[in-house]
Order: C-alpha cells, then structure tokens, then sequence
C-alpha cells in the first residue's frame, strides 16, 4: 500500500482508512479530539431528526487565490477601475454581470449575489481561514471549517458514504485555511481529494476476493455481536458503525468513477477538471455526501489579470450553469446549496502589469439552491468598487447566512468542556432579506 | 536609463498620465503622435511643445469607455487615422479634424490586440482574439479578406488569444502570433498560409500549481531585408501569478520555418511587447515590461544583447522616429520620448 496516499483527515495530514477507522472508534468511545475538551451537541438527537427531514446540502465551488468581483458579479466598465470588460444585462432587470458571465447572467433570477463584502483580511492563508470559518481561529481554540459543521449537522449517522468531501487539485493554496473539524473530531473531517478525483487505496486489495473480504466482514460482525453481548455501550456501537461506514467508504468506489456518468452530461459540464469535479460533486450530494468543496485554483492574478479572468471565468460561468441546471433537472436545486466565493476579491486599481492584487475590502459572493431568496442581489460597492456603501457583510454574516439557509441555527452552541462554542461569533447575524 | 557598453538611452520628455497607453501612431516628419488609451480615447499630442497635453479625438462615433485601444494605423497618405480596441471596433478617423468617420462596429467578436497599415498605406490588417486576421481597404474601409489559421482554443481547451501581427517590409507577406506560440507567415496577395512557426516556448500553462496560462507572442517584426522575422514575448513562468521571467526573442528564418537563434534578456523581465529594427538593420530595439519597464537593443548580426536597461514604466507600444535614434514610447501611466546613443 501507497502510505502517501490516503484519504485525508486534515489537509496536513493523510489519514488512511485504517487511520480513519481507529479515529472514529476514539470519538465514539469519547476520547479527546481536536482540543482540549469533549464536544458536547446541545440537541444531537433532534438536531439528526431536524437534518433528516430538511435532508440539504452544500456544493462550496471555492475561487482560490481570489477571483475579481469585477471580472464576474460586480462590474464598474468606463470607470478607471473598471478594466476593458464590458456588462451585459442579466435575466433580472437593472443587475448587470461582467461580459465573461453570460451563462450565469441569464440565470441571475434564480440565485443571489452579494456585492458588498468587507472581511479586511487580505492575506491567502488568513483570509482562507476566515472564509472558512466565518471568523478566526483564536489562540485558545480552533473553529471548525463550514463543512465540518455542514457534516455534523446534515450528515446522516447511517451514511455509508462520507459526508464532507474536498477536491482541490492544483497546489497553490492547497494549505490556505487549513480544513479541519477541530474540537467536532476527525469524524468531520473533510475527505480530501488532493492528487486526482478518485480516493487512494480505496478499493479492496486485491490478494483478498471478494468472498474472501465478505467473509471476514461477517466474522468481525458475529464476534462483535458475542462481544458486545450484554454489554451494550456507546462504544461498542461505535465501533460497529465505524467498521459500517469503512465497508460503506468501499462500497462507494462507484460514486468517484466518473466514467459511471452518461457521456453527454460529461460532455455538459466540458472537458476541464473544475467541471469534471463539479459533476463528481453533483453525484456526491445526490448520494447523500452533506458538503462537498470543489476547489478551482489559482485566481491569484497580480500580473495579466484580464486574461487570467478571461481565460478562467467562462469555466467557472459554465461549470456554475451547467450544475445550476443539473441539480434543477434532477430535483436536487431545492435541498443544495450552491456557493462561490474565495479568501478575498481583487483591487480595483490596475496595476503597471495589468494585474490585480489582494483586496478584501469591497468584494461578491455568488449563491444559488435552497434557503435562498432568488433574484436577488444584496449591498453595493461604489462607481468605482473601492468602498461598500450599503449593506457591508462580513464573514461572520455570510455564514450565518449559509447555516440558516440549509437550515442550520447559527446560534446554536457547541460545548467544548465548559466552554460554549456558538457557530458563529456572538451577534453575528445571518442576512435575513436574503433567506427564502 | 543605464548604459551598457557603448550604448546609452536617455529620457527627452517624459508626460505623466493617469491611464494606460496601448498603442501609438506617429504622422512621418512631424512631431503629431496619436495614442490609444486604456480609458477608450483616441489622442493627439504635439511632442514639439514644451508641455505636450494630449486633446482627446471626438466625434460620435467613439469607442467604448474602457474599450482598451491596442491598435492604431495611418493610411490613405496620412489623412486618416484607424484605431481598434477591445471593444471590437474598428473606427476610422480624420486626422485634421480629429473626428470620427467611419467605423466597423463589430469588426472582430472578441477584443482586437493589434492594428497595422501595409507599407504602401492600402491595407489595414487587425488581428483579434477571434483568433482571425481581417484585412481592411484602408481608405474606405471596407473587408477586403480574413485568414483563418490560428487555433481558437490553447491546447488545454481554454481561450486562446491572437496577439499581433506584422507586415514584411515589401508588403508581401503578413506574420500573426498567437497565445500559444503559434506564428503563421502569409501571402498577402493569395491570402493563403505560406509558413509556421513556432516559438511555444513563449507560452507558459500551468497543469498542477495554478491550472491556468500566461504568456504567448506579443510582438513581431520583420528585418529591413525582409528575411528574418522576430518574435518577442516571455519565457517560461516558474510563478504565473506574475510576469516572473526574463524577456525573451527568437529569431527565425521564416523562409525556412527555422529558429535562427534565441535571446533572453538577462536583466529585463515581462514581456516583450513591441519590437523595431533601425532601418539600417543597425539594431534591433525590444521594450516591454513587467511591474517596471525596459528596452533592450540587440545586434541582428551577432544576435546578442548590446543594451539592457530600465524603462520609466512598462512600455506597450513605441515608434521609432524620423531619426531612429530617437523612440516614443507608451505605457502605463505615461508618454516619453527616448533617445539613443553610442549606436
């Protein structure tokens, strides 16, 4: 077996599924995960009752190395700022997209776009972690990432297949905002698909046969049945839903062979790898994956920045479409959540190498699928995108935004130890003229 | 400006502007210089004055603010004036008035990078990120032809972008150059592809850290004699996030389809943005830039870097003047006048 290769617990990290199943075990059986202290869900049991019935999850389509708010959502064309691109009018009356955009223009009445962000953090790895997070991570504890908490909250305990999933295959920024469940424990942890879009070392090996690997299956269960006999603990169920989910994780080879898709949606979502990865996605969510993160990197454009944007934004404007009108066509548009956003939108100022640098001052954010309140467009930049002058919305809000849409309380609190850990920052509010 | 060897480049007149320069055009001895700008006006200025202020050509035909205007042309003896930009226009212009003419609104479906006139002033060619060459009567403006050659996707099925174009001295032959290196030679007379070329060492694709290209050919020239042609851009990019590498020029024998030789400069970074040969094939003259500018002169016989040396910004577009020592050159944020001297 490949030990570099593994499914991946955090992004430092490789866990393999043998690390993943010891993991598991620990956190069913109450061992300390993350930080000091034991988590302790206020409602699990109706929270599981409450995800089960809303049944939603989260596509994060996530711009690494920060994507220009006015090469997509929020065009200033004529003024100084505003670059050579020109708008186009979407299917929404007096909102206009960069020219780049016009597959997701003419679909603007069905999602939500949020021009006025203010997150004054312009550092990749700190913004990422921020964006994240909807906040920082503070000396004395580490937040878990929104598809930590996505997982937890959405993800079914009896899913076979994981439930928080990240591709991000290019290498620049990989590190940035460091995915992690933190004090949720390595159950959350992100599945991650880093070196191809099928996990490692996932399939049976192959000196065991099929009958052989069923056989020894069925003996781990009856000795743990005799086992747990009479002795009817936490632990003990958790260590039989942990083998569960293992031979679930192998089961579900299927659902990362792409190749199981008919060719002509492979041939809808086109030949590069963010739109490969956006179906992946689609099939993982319908399989019953909470959150999945596709990662397109590296928007990060400080030289040559209208060809940057113009090379990679109509990907993103069809890769956006196509799995806008797929997860519409298949029913999935009314429990998924589609977001796009990265650590931080680009200057306004052009610099001598037509370039664009790090700005996290007046920036978009792009939503569409459930919670939402579609045809919307939320806050303001003024003429020349330096300043936001309506509506500004932080981190914070923007995920308190996204929990309250796939129906998660924002305000819930985690307990670590004593300490209550709310999902977002004390008096952070999600942004209610945007909720469905 | 800094020396090397003999060679010195010295700042004349320098105007500071709050755009970006594209393109340049110059009316043959005088000092009335046009200039395409980043905020999609045409201007005039007289470089004789002891503070030039460009005015602004008007009319109501116009490009669009914003509209970068990459090309400029002078035809039909000098009395009209033909520019292009990213807007996809092409507009014909009144060089005594100032005004606006003629235009051909949608003259390319994507942004037009270069505009040039043919030696004899009959045609216009412009080249565009359609990825096609159209060419134009110059005096009515009017679609003569359109060559179709270059691929309009990169190899990794992304956009791919036509740069630049260049007439051969007699007029017979026009080179285009394209994103991913891809330089065709062709017949002006039959429209027809005579030669390729290949200078993809120009175009940087980056499969695994940042997924994404940057690079291409940026400019050509043809020698005085016709029989080399030379391409400039920039070579392979460790960090696309910048234009993190050393200008670079080939040189072919496009007869042939053969690299003649390759000069990376080892000073200058950026890209190579327009190239000029002194008319006595004395140099070759190379500007450009990254986040700063340069200029580097280079001996077409030797086919080695005489000059390398800093710019007061990152040069789009210069012309050389009716004494090739002296060069205008455009670019972010500026207007300057250069001389050249030790040549």
């Amino acid at each position: 077996m490949n030990q570099s290769q593994h499914f991946c617990g955090t992004s430092a990290h490789d866990i393999s599924r043998r690390v993943f199943l010891s993991q598991s075990l620990a956190v069913g059986s109450g061992a300390l995960l993350g930080t000091s202290g034991a988590v302790h869900a206020l409602d699990e049991d109706s929270l599981n009752a409450a995800l089960q019935k809303t049944g939603r999850n989260v596509i994060l389509l996530w711009l690494a190395g920060g994507a220009s708010q006015l090469e997509t959502w929020d065009p200033k064309p004529g003024r100084p700022t505003g670059g050579p691109f020109a708008s186009i009018p979407t299917s929404v009356p007096g909102v206009h997209f960069s020219e780049l955009m016009p597959k997701m223009a003419k679909r603007m009445h069905r999602m939500t776009v949020i021009r006025s962000l203010n997150t004054g953090d312009g550092g990749h790895g700190t913004g990422a972690e921020m964006m994240l997070r909807g906040r920082k991570n503070e000396a004395a504890i580490q937040y878990p990432d929104l598809g930590a908490i996505v997982a937890k909250e959405l993800g079914r305990a009896d899913s076979k297949v994981p439930g928080y999933v990240s591709f991000y295959s290019q290498t620049e920024g990989r590190g940035s905002g460091k995915l992690s469940p933190a004090f949720l424990g390595a159950r959350y942890a992100p599945m991650n698909l880093d070196d191809g879009s099928m996990p490692p070392n996932l399939s049976r090996l192959e000196a065991i046969s099929d009958l052989s690997h069923q056989d020894r299956a069925r003996l781990r269960d009856l000795l743990s049945a005799r086992f747990a006999s009479g002795r009817e603990t936490e632990t003990m169920r958790s260590h039989s839903a942990a083998y569960a989910r293992v031979h679930g994780l192998m089961s579900s080879e299927p659902l990362f062979d792409i190749e199981k898709e008919p060719k002509w949606i492979r041939d809808r979502y086109g030949p590069s790898l963010f739109g490969q990865q956006a179906l992946m996605a689609r099939r993982m969510i319908e399989a019953g994956v909470s959150f999945v993160r596709v990662s397109r990197a590296w928007w990060d454009s400080h030289g040559q920045n209208f060809e940057t944007h113009a090379e990679m934004v109509p990907e993103l404007d069809h890769v956006m479409a196509t799995l806008m009108d797929d997860l519409d066509q298949r029913g999935l548009l009314d429990s998924t959540l589609v977001v796009a956003f990265g650590e931080f939108g680009r200057t306004p100022g052009v610099n001598a190498s037509l370039g664009r640098d790090h700005f996290a001052n007046a920036w978009s954010a792009a939503m569409f699928g459930c919670g939402l309140q579609a045809g919307a467009v939320y806050g303001k930049t003024d003429d020349d995108g330096n300043t936001v002058t309506e509506d500004e919305v932080g981190a914070g809000e923007l995920f308190a935004t996204i929990l309250a849409a796939i129906g998660i309380n924002p305000n819930k609190e985690y307990h670590v130890g004593a300490r209550p850990i709310p999902l977002v920052n004390p008096g952070i509010k999600p942004i209610r003229s945007l909720l469905a | 400006m800094s020396t090397t060897a003999n060679f010195q480049i010295a700042e004349e007149k320098k105007i500071s502007r709050k755009d970006i320069l594209f393109s340049l055009a110059r009316v043959p001895e005088s000092d009335r210089v046009f200039c395409g700008s980043s905020d999609g006006t045409v201007y005039q200025a007289d470089l004789a004055a002891e503070k030039p202020e460009p005015t602004a050509f008007e009319g109501e035909i116009r490009h669009r603010p914003g509209g970068y205007v990459t090309g400029l042309a002078l035809a039909a003896g000098n009395r009209r004036l033909v520019s292009g930009a990213y807007d996809r226009q092409l507009i014909w212009w009144d060089t005594e008035t100032g005004k606006s003419i003629h235009r051909v609104e949608n003259a390319h479906a994507k942004w037009i990078r270069k505009v040039v006139a043919s030696p004899d002033g009959q045609l216009i060619a412009s080249v565009a990120d359609d990825m096609v060459c159209r060419l134009w009567n110059a005096g009515s403006g009017e679609p003569v032809a359109e060559l179709r050659g270059h691929r309009i996707e990169t190899p990794q099925y992304y956009p791919s972008m036509l740069f630049t174009c260049a007439f051969s001295p007699d007029g017979s032959r026009l080179a285009t150059a394209d994103k991913t290196g891809h330089i065709i030679i062709w017949d002006v007379a039959s429209r027809k592809e005579i030669s390729t070329l290949d200078a993809s060492c120009m175009y940087t694709w980056d499969p695994k850290q940042r997924r994404h290209s940057i690079g291409g050919v940026r400019s050509l020239a043809f020698s005085p004699d016709g029989r080399t042609l030379v391409a400039g851009g920039i070579g392979q990019i460790g960090n696309i996030d910048h234009l993190g590498a050393n200008a670079r020029i080939r040189f072919f024998d496009w007869e042939k389809a053969v690299t003649i030789a390759e000069v990376e400069a080892s000073e200058s970074k950026g890209l190579v943005e327009r190239l000029a040969f002194h008319p006595g094939g004395n140099w070759l003259l190379g500007c450009g830039g990254d986040n700063g500018g340069f200029a580097i002169l280079i001996d077409p016989t030797t086919r080695k870097i005489v000059f390398e040396g800093k710019a007061p910004f990152h040069i789009h577009d210069f012309l050389l003047t009716d004494s090739p020592e002296r060069f205008i050159a455009a670019g972010h944020n500026g207007l300057v006048v250069q001389k050249i001297s030790g040549v």
